[in-house]
């Protein structure tokens, strides 16, 4: 057994441990630090198996019995899922100790880190189903130990529901690809045949797509992340949704053998429907949460765009693009997982400090928590897609992919990728306009409700883990030219790299992105303006309301903000709107306006499902009579039908 | 070459004013009125440069550093857009789309400032501009995509050169480019029929709403950086979707000529247009961008090239 093995293999032991000690009385913020200490042993294997470029462990087959091992794209989520773990569990220690359910819900997140780690090791189908069964349960029994109010109950089940529907289709593609010994072998599985291969294409990308969030199977996100600890929000919303991601790949890049083309342009069509949904959806929520879950919909989407682009170069034979392209959606990935964790943890802070996260009633905050406000506020421009931060450098990489992918012909394809483009293209803009509002609502103005005057910032660990995620955007942002080059390689067919390391992002066909120079560029000038600018100020003066004085019910709202958008988007949106005036002898005394936009999708799709189903069973309960005679009839009935399909031999 | 480009390149910071000021001299002039003259905005600058800037209560450093940081955003995108297909060796890249960020990482700023200072008219400004930026972003890469084309990259550059020559005027996607670029202009000078620049009617402002509370040198940085969004955009349109040919010297003669036929062109619409009604503004982006798609669908399928 090599160092690298017992690094990998003590990482999840300490883990382990860590949980145990999390669980007795008095051992949770040990715990948690010792959790900590495992995830970074198995990032650090992760991030040597990565760079490395050599498996480490079992090679995947298509045999029932157990197997575990790396390879460098495990090794990949393996890092990034460290990367987002750590600051999280150190966080943890600071948030969970106060919260309900404590000690439980620190031993469930050891057990959950564990099961995305073994979805990500497992070379077999039995514990890479074992394991993804896992990592769907253990965070719903940890969000069920820490809240016991029915809606979270409802939220939960609707959660456990969608995604084993939809999970079944991870069950019939891995099934499939085992029987027909496909583990590791993509020529077995194009030797069976196109029928098995789209049988399988089509399973997993319905399967894991439920878990990433692909919309329209993406209903469960927005209930489930919300209601979770933050801590564990974070994981989710950062890691949970990539493994069903890191599935995706597994399965449609490396082992159904050739990719057909049709593939490529649904992962398009899928991309843009979530991001474009998911990003529209989340401008009209009120409450950050919910918001944030939205926006991981459009972030799976914009990864999908990615992964779409990669299989039509693929197809056209266009091997560096292809490798750009995949390697867009992994950094992608990376900067999704970092970012989203650092809001959802910066959402929890705010919770805390606050008590409530209703975006019409918070304000102020990044003057009163300058350290978790600043990180917030790092996390919003980053997924915002705003140079210099990491958002930006992804997002400019699935831009060229797609803008390349509809440089060349067939028309059909080109004209996918110029629509996909601009789909992205306004997917960033609305995703600017929704943490403008964000930012604005939550860091900047005054306070909007008395709370809000008086938070302060959090204890040193929780903001410690949001400050080492924010270093982590701005990072990654100014350097992503080091990565991306060792991503190209993971891309299938490709051996090495194709793109020289430089900080910033240089490709052909390209003007080059040198992100660290502009980076520089932009933090000097600024500076060097600013000194230009003087110290020169006029006494401080409140802002021109028409002489009138500022008074905190005539702030704008979240509602006010996006109301040019919900005009224009009426057709699509459809808000709805209720106002009562309250008259007394003709004058008015009060008058209350309540309003929301519902999902489109929810009513469309899923009401009209429940109702059949519900309806279905009303059905079928009629067979349930309660009459011992008439369950005696059916038996009658089941034994004359079967000596008469034996009689005419359909038995066999 | 470079070294021209460079010094034309770094003209540009002083040059930008003089563009919004000239469509307003012409402006006025086909207007029948006498009007201001070309440099008003270097007069309008030095005023508010002697003026003290303002400090807002309650506000945060969002609202301090957003006027720097936004001139600081179009000082970078001066270094990238080339001039005449060259550009000076600043390391910053020419890249279209890069171009797309710094231009957002501004309107951030503003909006953001906006939220700091809760002025109601400075945020319903900014809801429209952000509002319409969605619909201008989409176009405003469809656009790009059209002059990337013919070039196989979106090195700035590059796309300038293969946009040069009579040749690519056979094309019909040339033109949906032209006509898509157009309305870009439009929307990101702040022009009618999208805005008014002149307007000095609060409920009606986009882009000038945001600035209402700013003064002084702030205000300054805010106004140049106006000048240099239209200098980024007239040189941009004239380079990509103008013509031009020969060397370097004549490039840089037919791209004055470009800048001075579009301010030219933004005068003319200014006189003859009437503002839209803002929600009316998605829809002619979107016939902009259905343009554009087709242009890419003519230019990929083969139609005139």
């Amino acid at each position: 057994m090599g160092t690298l093995d017992a690094v990998a293999l003590a990482g999840a032991a300490t883990v382990a441990l860590g949980g145990l000690l999390a669980a007795i009385g008095g051992g949770l913020r040990a715990g948690l630090a010792v959790q900590a200490a495992g995830m970074t042993l198995l990032g650090a294997a992760g991030l040597a198996v990565l760079t490395g470029g050599d498996a480490l462990g079992a090679a995947f087959r298509s045999t029932i019995g157990p197997a575990l091992g790396l390879d460098p794209l495990s090794g990949f989520f393996l890092a990034v899922l460290a990367l987002t773990a750590v600051p999280t569990l150190v966080f943890a220690r600071d948030y969970l100790p106060t919260s309900p359910g404590a000690r439980a819900v620190g031993a469930l997140t050891a057990a959950f880190l564990l099961a995305l780690v073994g979805v990500l090791a497992a070379r077999d189908v039995t514990s890479f189903l074992a394991f993804w069964e896992l990592m769907t349960l253990l965070p719903a029994a940890a969000i069920l130990v820490a809240r016991r109010d029915q809606a979270v109950r409802s939220a939960v089940y609707a959660y456990l529901a969608i995604t084993h529907l939809g999970g079944a289709g991870v069950w019939i593609a891995l099934l499939a690809l085992a029987h027909h010994g496909a583990l590791g072998d993509p020529s077995a599985l194009a030797a069976a045949g196109t029928g098995a291969q789209t049988v399988v294409a089509l399973a997993a990308l319905i399967g894991f797509g439920t878990k990433a969030g692909f919309i329209p199977l993406h209903a469960w996100l927005p209930r489930a992340h919300p209601v979770a600890p933050a801590h564990l929000s974070a994981l989710m919303s950062g890691m949970m949704i990539k493994v069903a991601l890191y599935g995706l790949i597994r399965v449609e890049f490396q082992w159904i053998g050739a990719t057909p083309r049709w593939l490529g342009l649904a992962l398009l069509a899928i991309g843009l429907l979530s991001s474009l949904g998911g990003v529209l959806w989340a401008l009209v929520q009120h409450e950050l949460k919910r918001l944030l879950a939205y926006h991981s919909i459009e972030n799976v989407g914009i990864i999908a765009l990615g992964l779409g682009a990669s299989l039509l170069f693929a197809d056209a034979g266009q091997r560096t693009w292809a490798a750009i392209a995949f390697a867009a959606a992994l950094l992608h990935v990376a900067n999704h997982a970092i970012f989203k964790a650092l809001l959802f943890l910066g959402a929890g802070t705010l919770e805390r400090a606050v008590g409530g996260l209703d975006l019409d009633h918070l304000g102020g905050l990044l003057r009163r928590m300058p350290w978790a406000g600043g990180a917030f506020l790092v996390g919003s421009m980053a997924i915002a897609g705003l140079p210099p931060l990491n958002g930006f450098a992804s997002e400019w990489l699935v831009l060229q992919s797609l803008l390349h992918v509809a440089l060349h012909r067939p028309l059909g394809v080109a004209l996918a990728g110029a629509v996909a483009l601009a789909g992205l293209a306004m997917t960033a803009a609305l995703a600017l306009l929704c943490f403008t509002k964000v930012v604005g609502l939550v860091l900047l103005g005054p306070p909007r409700r008395a709370e809000c005057a008086q938070a302060v910032d959090p204890p040193m660990g929780m903001r410690a883990g949001m400050v080492a995620l924010a270093a982590m955007c701005i990072a990654l942002g100014l350097v992503p030219g080091l990565v991306v080059p060792t991503l190209t390689g993971l891309a299938p067919g490709v051996h090495g790299t194709v793109l020289a390391r430089h900080a910033g992002l240089v490709l052909p066909g390209t003007g080059s992105f040198p992100s660290l120079a502009l980076g520089l560029a932009l933090a000097v000038l600024t500076t060097a303006l600013i000194g230009v600018r003087g110290k020169r100020r006029a006494a401080r003066s409140p802002t021109w309301v028409c002489g009138q004085p500022v008074a905190g019910a005539l702030g704008w709202t979240s509602a006010g903000f996006t109301k040019p958008l919900r005009l224009v988007l009426e057709a699509l949106l459809r808000p709805h709107r209720a106002i009562e005036v309250e008259r007394d002898g003709g004058m008015v005394q009060s008058i209350t306006y309540t309003g929301h936009v519902p999902s489109l999708l929810d009513a469309a799709l899923y009401e009209p499902a429940v109702r059949t189903g519900l309806r279905a069973a009303a059905v079928a309960r009629r067979l349930q009579s309660g009459n011992v005679r008439t369950y005696a009839a059916y038996l009658l009935g089941l034994v004359i039908g079967l000596l008469v399909l034996a009689h005419t031999g359909a038995l066999g | 070459m470079n070294t021209l480009a460079t010094i034309v390149q770094i003209a540009g910071v002083a040059l930008a004013p003089l563009l919004p000021g000239s469509i307003q001299a012409l402006k006025a002039r086909l207007q029948g009125r006498r009007g201001p003259s070309a440099v008003q905005p270097y007069r309008t600058l030095r005023r508010l440069w002697h003026k003290s800037a303002v400090d807002l209560e309650g506000t945060s450093v969002i609202y301090w550093i957003a006027p720097p940081l936004v001139a600081a955003c179009m000082l970078a995108t001066l270094a990238i857009v080339p001039v005449g297909g060259h550009a000076g060796p600043f390391g910053l890249g020419n890249d279209a789309l890069v171009l797309v960020g710094l231009l957002a990482l501004a309107r951030f700023a503003l909006a953001a400032a906006a939220w700091d200072t809760g002025n109601g008219f400075s945020l319903m400004a900014a809801a429209r501009d952000l509002m319409i930026s969605v619909f201008g972003e989409a176009l405003l890469v469809l656009a790009l995509l059209l002059a990337a084309l013919p070039a196989h990259s979106t090195d700035l550059r590059a796309m300038s050169v293969a946009a040069a020559g009579g040749h690519i005027w056979s094309a019909p996607a040339h033109w949906c480019g032209a006509l898509a670029f157009m309305l870009v202009i439009l929307l990101e000078t702040g022009r009618q029929p999208i805005d008014n620049p002149d307007t000095h009617l609060e409920l009606t402002m986009i882009h000038e709403g945001p600035l209402l509370e700013y003064g002084g040198r702030d205000l300054a940085f805010l106004q140049w950086a106006a000048g240099a969004r239209h200098w980024v955009m007239l040189i941009l349109g004239a380079e990509l979707f103008l013509p031009h040919w020969g060397g370097f010297a004549a490039s840089l003669g037919l791209l004055l000529a470009g800048v001075t036929f579009l301010c030219g062109s933004l005068a003319l619409i200014e006189t003859t247009q009437a503002k839209l009604r803002i929600l009316r503004v998605p829809a002619l982006l979107g016939v902009g961008c259905a343009i554009a798609l087709a242009g890419a669908g003519m230019w990929v399928g083969g139609v005139g090239t």
